[in-house]
């Protein structure tokens, strides 16, 4: 524990490419314009990821937490970050197996 | 002048070796696979397995006099090869009922892989499989609700059920936890589950765990107009304890609580399994700890025994493998022990690795559990395995969406009313599965991802535990 980092070493510099938790919140926190899409979180402390989670889920719940409900100029929006951040986490070595590669039951 | 007993001078097969022996209705028979040490016939140490797991600790003592050994003990009645291994042979032992108590698989247990798992004559042994007799089924108390009643509770028919372990990836806070839970249920599963380890550790007490969950549940039950549920794990570090943890469960409104059903014992979970049934509680099973007994191909408890160990002390759900997944398991032997979860009546069938017939009677049935390793491109496939009386979880093939918790249930969920709807119009799944798929993703960009996301794939490892008959 005492090895844990306290400070978020930036979406572009993640695991993965970047395919992680994380990753996932700060996408988010750019579809809907929580974030400038230049902000990395670089340097960010572990309490300000989560406040940013809080706000994500938040704007998330007035569309039932669903891509298909969101309204079509977020969809696009959505759609175009997400994209752009499958193929980079794909290019980094990242796959689908990752995440069901060591699961027990 | 007194009789004089010199112990341990008489053969094992004098007493305990049997062959014109006829079971009777009310017995239980064992199959055990018995590995030798070198020289020892096999009448004798069948007739020793029959002994120590019987009445054989009894018979050094004074008291073999007043009781009734002829009655009591176990008979060694038959022997078999084993197909393709010369190293190990087939024992089936009868034991007559009131060798036991009524209703306690922990009195069946000790005796049958008690001491004689230790005894010097043996190599190896391993328990292949029970009969118990409708005699004996009839006093155990056997999963708290049943199939049935469990889609009467949740109003599902007509489809697998679907699940998701949530795991505690960065150390997810009690109430991130419980965000999870909800993304995953208001996507489209019925169930979130805790993994197995997750108990009340500091960094998540499960008070805190089970309010934020219920929270979570309430919250998708009034969006989706669904009934939901989350296994809480009620596993604890003593009976009470878990008791108060399920005693809270159901006055918090959750429809079901989990139990780690081998690491938390076989009393505690009877215990828990009876409470749930007097409270109106599903119980879902983990089986954590059960390679340790059933892997290897030798020596331990095949998972076909801990499978009726469990319907007999109940529980609702019992994680069963995958078969097409990537975790172990003979896909013929997993078949058998998923008949042996719901059916009424399962017939002996050596392909399946089922060596005594098995009528249930009017015990309910346990639901199969299809858990770890499997995505949306197994869905084809585990719909027509498993069938509709079962819940497929996917936990990394959903939280791993890459749109997230609530897009991979969605994907997950759109993909089995895809394949059930495919296989009741009279499609074959397994050959057609891409194109049932490919059709179902138009209308649902979750699901196309998904199918991006993992490639059909093909990991076939080869199982270390394989039915006896492929060997040949």
């Amino acid at each position: 524990m005492a090895n844990k980092p306290k400070i978020y070493v930036g979406i572009n510099n993640e695991i993965n490419g970047g395919m992680t938790s994380i990753g996932k919140v700060i996408r988010d926190g750019w579809v809907f314009g929580l974030l400038d899409e230049s902000e990395t979180c670089e340097g960010w402390n572990l309490a300000g990821i989560d406040a940013l989670l809080q706000k994500v889920n938040t704007e998330w719940d007035k569309y039932g937490c669903m891509v298909s409900y969101l309204p079509p100029e977020l969809r696009e929006r959505h759609q175009r970050i997400h994209d752009v951040a499958i193929q980079d986490a794909k290019k980094a070595g990242w796959s689908g197996e990752h995440e069901t590669d060591d699961e027990d039951e | 002048m007194a009789k004089v007993y010199d112990a341990g001078v008489k053969d094992y097969r004098d007493t305990y070796w049997m062959p014109d022996y006829t079971p009777l209705e009310t017995d239980i028979l064992a199959c055990f696979k018995v590995t030798p040490q070198e020289g020892v016939p096999r009448e004798e140490i069948a007739a020793a397995v029959a002994a120590e797991s019987s009445t054989g600790t009894w018979t050094t003592v004074w008291t073999d006099l007043l009781t009734d050994l002829d009655h009591y003990k176990g008979r060694a009645y038959a022997i078999e090869d084993v197909p393709g291994d010369d190293t190990c042979f087939y024992a089936f032992v009868a034991y007559p009922i009131d060798l036991f108590e009524e209703g306690s698989v922990v009195n069946v247990m000790t005796s049958l892989v008690g001491n004689v798992f230790g005894f010097k004559a043996l190599r190896a042994l391993r328990l292949e499989d029970i009969r118990f007799p409708i005699a004996y089924v009839m006093t155990c108390n056997g999963p708290p609700q049943g199939i049935q009643m469990e889609r009467d509770i949740l109003n599902k028919y007509g489809r697998p059920l679907l699940g998701c372990t949530i795991k505690p990836k960065l150390g997810l806070s009690a109430k991130n936890y419980g965000r999870a839970c909800y993304e995953g249920l208001r996507g489209g599963l019925d169930f979130t589950k805790d993994d197995e380890n997750i108990n009340s550790q500091p960094f998540m007490r499960w008070r805190a765990r089970f309010d934020f969950v219920q929270e979570a549940i309430v919250k998708a039950e009034a969006e989706t107009g669904e009934r939901k549920g989350h296994y809480l794990n009620v596993t604890a570090p003593t009976a009470d304890e878990m008791m108060k943890r399920a005693e809270y469960a159901k006055e918090i409104g959750s429809p079901i609580i989990m139990h780690d059903y081998i690491t938390g014992g076989w009393s505690a979970n009877t215990q828990l399994a009876q409470w749930c049934q007097d409270n109106g509680m599903l119980l879902h099973i983990h089986r954590a700890m059960h390679a340790v007994l059933d892997r290897n191909p030798h020596h331990g408890i095949h998972f076909r025994v801990l499978t009726k160990i469990l319907r007999l002390s109940g529980g609702d759900h019992l994680h069963s493998g995958t078969v097409v997944g990537k975790l172990e398991g003979d896909r013929e032997a997993t078949l058998g022990w998923i008949d042996i979860m719901r059916d009424s009546f399962i017939k002996e069938d050596r392909s399946r690795g089922i060596f005594f017939d098995q009528d249930w009677g009017s015990m309910p049935g346990v639901i199969p559990v299809a858990s770890g390793g499997i995505h949306v491109w197994h869905m084809p496939a585990l719909v027509n395995i498993f069938g509709d009386d079962s819940c497929l979880q996917f936990g990394g093939g959903t939280l791993g969406h890459p749109w997230g918790n609530a897009a991979g249930a969605a994907a997950n969920r759109v993909a089995v009313e895809a394949c059930v709807e495919a296989r009741n119009s009279g499609r074959e799944l397994e050959k057609e599965g891409k194109d049932i798929l490919t059709s179902a993703a138009k209308h649902s960009p979750e699901l196309a991802i998904a199918m991006e996301t993992w490639k059909e794939i093909k990991f076939e490892f080869d199982t270390v535990d394989k039915i006896d008959a492929a060997h040949k």
